[in-house]
C-alpha cells in the first residue's frame, strides 16, 4: 500500500469514527436532492416545518432509542403517548383540573406503564417484545374504554408546545426547541453519566454487566420509567401541534419510532448505537416526507420510501460491520 | 489377562493432529481399537481427549492423519457420516429431543414408516425390544425430559443401537451418575462388548478404568502418553502416566509477606454444589483451587462474589460479608473475574476504556458526572502497567488477543482487596500468561488475597501458596506448597483417595 493510500484511509476512518456520519452523510444527501428538485425545500419556513412534523415520533424515538441501547424494544410507545395525551386533556376540559396538575398526572400514567413494562420484563424475564406487545394493547384498550370522543376546546397551556416564535422571518415552534433541548439531555446522560454507560454495557450483555456489578434490574427498570415519561411528554408535543386530546393518535407510532432509531444507526441487538443518530434518523423521515411533498408525490410512496430507506440503511450498517 | 487381547482392531488412527488458532489440540496421535474392548481415555482437562472423539464422530475434521475403520481409510465428514460408518457418540449432555417420547427419540430421523405416515407399533416393538435386549424396561409414551438422567441416557444408548453401532463412544458417561446406576451402566457395557462392540470410555474417575476398561490410553497436552492393558497397571503408575511433565518456568511466583485473614469462609453450601466449604485466604497469599470440571470450583467462586445464592457465613477483614449481587461484593472491593471472557467478562462493543473502568465509574464521577480526564488518565496509567497492546484506548476490546482482553479485565478490578480468578490463564499464549502471573505476584504482595481456580497443575503449583483440592462439591484436601504435587493434587481430585 503507498503512503497516499495509507493517509487517505486514515482520513476516511477518522471519518467514519464521527458518531451516526452514516446517517449525517444520507440526511445531507437527501437534503441535497431535494433542494434542486424544489426551491421552496431550503427555505427557512419549510425546515422549520420539517422539525415541527418530526418533534412528536422524535421524543418518542428518544425513549424508543434507550429500550433498544439496552437490546430491549417498546411497542406500546404510541399508545402510553396517546393515553398521556387524553388523560391530560380530559382532565383539564371535562373535569376542571388545573392544566398543569392535568399534565403532571398524565405524565404520572405514562411513568406506571413504564413500571410495568419494566417489572415485567426484568421480574418475570419476559421478552420486552412480548410484554410491550401487552401494553400495547392494554393501553389502547383503556384508551377506548375511557372515551372514543375527541376532546377540544383544550386550555392554553396545553397548545403552548404548538406555538411559535420568530428568529427573523422563520416561524420555529416551541416544541421543536423541547425536543431538541430533550436529544441534547439524552445525549449528555448517555455519554457522560454513569448511568449511560451501566445502559450500554447492560445492551452490550446483561451477565457481563452483573459481574461487572451493574444493578442491571435497577437499571432496566429506570430505564422504562424513564422512556415512558419522554412518551408522556410526546402526548403533550402532540396535543398541543393537533389542538385535540385524540383518542385514534398513536397507533403506528411504535413502527415510526423504531424506524428513526434505526435510521440513525442504533443496533437493534443494544449495546451500540447514538442518540443524535436517532435524531437524524427522525430527520431523515421528515425530509423525506416533506421533500416528496413539495415534489408532488403521493403519500402513499412516501410510505413506500420510509420502507426501503429503512432496509437500505440497516443493510449498509450490517455489511460495515462485516 | 486381558481377554481381548487377541481380539482384530476395528478402528484405528494414526498421526492424528488437530490445531485451533493458537493451540495445539492433538498432535501424532496414535491409537487403535480392537473388537468388543472397553478402552478408557485419560487425561486432564484440554490433553486433547475431546478433541480426540470430536474428530471421530465427525464433529471436527482432522488436520493431519488417517483413520482406519473395518481396514479401510475413513474420512468422516460430518456426525450424520460417522453414523453411517457405524460410530456412535452419546456426549455428556445429551442429544435428546426433551419433547418428545422415549421410541421417537431412538428412532430420531429414521422412524420406521408404513407408507407416508409413521409406523408408531413398528417403533414400540422395535424400542422395546432393544431396551430388552439391554436388560432394562422404561415407560415408552412419554415425554423425555420426565425421565431420569439414568434412563435419558439408556435412551441414548438404545439410540446408538438401532443402527449398526461398531464402535460407541462415551463421554464421560458416569459423571451424571449415582453409584446404583453407575452398576447398571457397567453391565449394560459388558453386554454390549460381548456383542462385539467396542466402547470408547472417557473418564474422570480412576477407579472406574480398573472396574470397566480392558485397556487404557493417557493423553497429555495433545499428545498421547501411552497405550496399556489395565491388568499391567496399577492406579500411581496412571496418575504419573497423566501428570509427569516438566515444569517449564514461566512461573515468577516469589514468597510474598503472607499477612491476616481477609476472606474467611465458614461452612458455606449450596444445594448439590457446594457441600460445606470452609477456607480463608489471607492478605498477600495466592491460594490455587483444584479439581475436575464440575468439583465445585467456578461455583464456590460465584457465590462468594454473590453472583449465586449460598448458605453459610463469610467475614472480609474480620467484618461480616454476605453479598447477596456482584455489585454488593465490587463494592467491598471482593472482584471475580470468570473462566468465559466473552460471556461474562467484556463487553464486546465496546472500548478498552470502557471496559476498564466500569465497574469502578464512580471514583471517576462527580455527582454521576464522568470525568473524561481523570478517566483516560487512569485507563492510560492501566494500559502501560499491564503493558496492554491496544491502538488506543478507544479501540474496542473484540479484535484483541487473549491475553490482552484478559489483561482489560483485570485491570478492571486492581482496586480490588480480595481478587478471585477462574482460569485466569485459559487460551492464553504462554507470553501472555507470564505477564498475568507477574501481576499476580506483584498485587500478592501489595497484600491482596488471590483464590484461583486452575485446572492447569503445572499453573497451580507453580502460582499458590497453598493448595485447596475440590471433588464433588467439597474441599477434599488441602495442600501446603510443600505438600502439593501433581501426584497429590490428582489423589485427591479424582477421588482416588476415597477408594484405597
Amino acid at each position: 500500500m503507498t503512503n497516499q493510500n495509507k493517509q487517505m484511509k486514515d482520513v476516511m476512518s477518522q471519518i467514519m469514527a464521527i458518531p451516526a456520519i452514516g446517517p449525517l452523510m444520507a440526511l445531507l444527501l437527501a437534503s441535497i436532492f431535494f433542494a434542486t428538485q424544489t426551491d421552496r425545500f431550503l427555505s427557512g419556513s419549510n425546515l422549520s416545518l420539517v422539525v415541527q412534523q418530526v418533534m412528536v415520533v422524535g421524543t418518542l424515538a428518544i425513549g424508543q432509542t434507550l429500550i433498544i441501547l439496552t437490546s430491549g424494544i417498546d411497542l406500546s410507545c404510541g399508545m402510553v403517548m396517546a393515553l398521556s395525551s387524553i388523560m391530560m386533556t380530559s382532565l383539564a376540559v371535562d373535569y376542571g383540573v388545573n392544566p398543569f396538575l392535568a399534565i403532571i398526572i398524565g405524565l404520572v400514567i405514562s411513568a406506571l406503564f413504564g413500571l410495568l413494562n419494566g417489572a415485567l420484563v426484568t421480574m418475570i424475564r419476559l421478552p420486552p417484545f412480548i410484554v410491550t406487545l401487552g401494553t400495547y394493547s392494554i393501553a389502547f384498550a383503556v384508551i377506548r374504554i375511557y372515551t372514543t370522543q375527541t376532546i377540544t376546546n383544550l386550555p392554553d397551556v396545553m397548545t403552548f408546545f404548538g406555538k411559535t416564535f420568530t428568529i427573523g422571518s422563520t416561524a420555529i415552534t416551541y416544541g421543536s426547541v423541547l425536543m431538541v433541548i430533550l436529544f441534547l439531555i439524552a445525549w449528555f446522560v448517555l455519554s457522560s453519566t454513569a448511568g449511560g454507560r451501566y445502559l450500554y454495557a447492560v445492551g452490550d450483555n446483561p451477565e457481563a454487566a452483573r459481574l461487572a456489578g451493574i444493578s442491571t434490574t435497577r437499571l432496566l427498570i429506570s430505564v422504562y420509567v424513564i422512556s415512558a415519561v419522554l412518551y408522556g411528554i410526546a402526548g403533550l408535543l402532540l396535543t398541543a401541534r393537533t389542538g385535540v386530546g385524540d383518542p385514534q393518535a398513536g397507533q403506528n407510532s411504535n413502527l415510526e419510532s423504531i424506524t428513526a432509531v434505526v435510521l440513525g444507526g442504533t443496533s437493534l441487538f443494544g449495546g451500540r448505537g447514538n442518540i443524535m443518530g436517532t435524531l437524524v434518523g427522525a430527520l431523515i423521515v421528515g425530509v423525506f416526507r416533506n421533500g416528496l411533498q413539495l415534489m408532488g408525490v403521493e403519500s402513499i410512496y412516501q410510505v413506500l420510501i420510509t420502507g426501503i430507506l429503512v432496509i437500505v440503511a440497516v443493510s449498509i450498517d450490517q455489511l460495515s460491520h462485516r | 489377562m486381558n481377554k481381548t487381547a487377541n481380539n482384530p482392531i476395528i478402528l484405528e488412527m494414526k498421526g492424528i493432529g488437530k490445531s485451533f488458532p493458537g493451540v495445539i489440540a492433538l498432535d501424532g496421535v496414535n491409537l487403535s481399537i480392537r473388537e468388543g474392548e472397553v478402552h478408557a481415555l485419560l487425561g486432564e482437562n484440554g490433553a486433547g481427549k475431546s478433541t480426540l472423539i470430536k474428530i471421530l464422530a465427525g464433529a471436527y475434521p482432522k488436520d493431519q492423519g488417517e483413520i482406519i475403520f473395518q481396514g479401510q481409510s475413513v474420512d468422516i465428514k460430518s456426525p450424520y457420516h460417522a453414523q453411517q460408518l457405524g460410530i456412535s457418540t452419546i456426549y455428556q449432555e445429551f442429544n435428546l429431543a426433551r419433547h418428545l417420547t422415549v421410541p421417537e427419540n431412538i428412532f430420531l430421523g429414521h422412524l420406521p414408516q408404513k407408507g407416508l405416515l409413521v409406523d408408531w407399533d413398528t417403533a414400540k416393538a422395535r424400542s422395546q425390544e432393544i431396551l430388552t435386549r439391554l436388560g432394562v424396561s422404561l415407560q415408552l409414551d412419554v415425554p423425555c425430559d420426565t425421565l431420569s438422567v439414568a434412563e435419558q441416557q439408556l435412551v441414548e444408548i438404545a439410540k446408538a443401537l438401532t443402527r449398526e453401532t461398531r464402535v460407541l463412544i462415551m463421554d464421560e458417561p458416569s459423571a451424571v451418575l449415582g453409584d446404583k446406576d453407575m452398576e447398571k451402566l457397567f453391565q449394560i457395557v459388558r453386554s454390549l462388548t460381548a456383542r462385539g462392540i467396542s466402547i470408547i470410555y472417557i473418564s474422570h474417575r480412576l477407579s472406574e478404568v480398573f472396574e470397566i476398561a480392558d485397556r487404557v490410553t493417557v493423553f497429555k497436552d495433545g499428545r498421547l502418553v501411552g497405550s496399556k492393558d489395565v491388568s499391567d497397571v496399577t492406579m500411581d503408575s496412571l496418575v504419573k502416566m497423566m501428570v509427569g511433565r516438566d515444569l517449564q518456568d514461566i512461573y515468577p511466583k516469589k514468597h510474598a509477606k503472607i499477612g491476616k485473614v481477609l476472606l474467611d469462609i465458614k461452612g458455606l453450601n449450596r444445594p448439590k454444589v457446594l457441600h460445606n466449604i470452609s477456607l480463608q485466604v489471607r492478605a498477600g497469599e495466592i491460594v490455587g483451587l483444584a479439581g475436575m470440571r464440575g468439583a465445585g470450583r467456578t461455583e464456590l467462586l460465584r457465590a462468594i462474589f454473590g453472583a449465586d445464592s449460598y448458605e453459610g457465613t463469610m467475614t472480609l477483614d474480620g467484618k461480616p460479608f454476605n453479598p447477596t449481587s456482584p455489585k454488593d461484593a465490587i463494592d467491598q472491593k471482593v472482584a471475580l473475574v470468570t473462566e468465559d471472557r466473552k460471556a461474562e467478562g467484556l463487553l464486546l462493543q465496546q472500548s478498552v476504556k470502557f471496559n476498564t473502568t466500569i465497574s469502578g465509574l464512580k471514583e471517576f464521577c462527580t455527582r454521576w458526572i464522568i470525568n473524561r480526564q481523570k478517566e483516560v488518565d487512569h485507563v492510560q496509567q492501566m494500559v502501560k502497567k499491564l503493558r496492554i497492546k491496544t491502538p488506543g484506548i478507544n479501540n474496542l476490546v473484540v479484535g484483541m488477543s487473549g491475553g490482552n482482553q484478559q489483561k482489560v479485565i483485570i485491570a478492571r478490578f486492581l482496586g480490588a482487596r480480595v481478587l478471585l480468578l477462574d482460569e485466569p490463564t485459559r487460551g492464553i499464549d504462554v507470553g501472555s500468561k507470564n505477564e498475568i502471573y507477574q501481576v499476580m505476584v506483584d498485587l500478592a504482595e501489595q497484600g491482596l488475597a488471590v483464590l484461583m481456580v486452575s485446572s492447569e497443575l503445572p499453573e497451580v503449583l507453580g502460582m499458590s501458596d497453598r493448595v485447596l483440592v475440590m471433588h464433588e462439591g467439597h474441599i477434599a484436601k488441602e495442600l501446603s506448597r510443600a505438600e502439593a504435587s501433581e501426584e497429590s493434587i490428582m489423589k485427591y481430585a479424582t477421588g482416588s483417595h476415597l477408594e484405597s
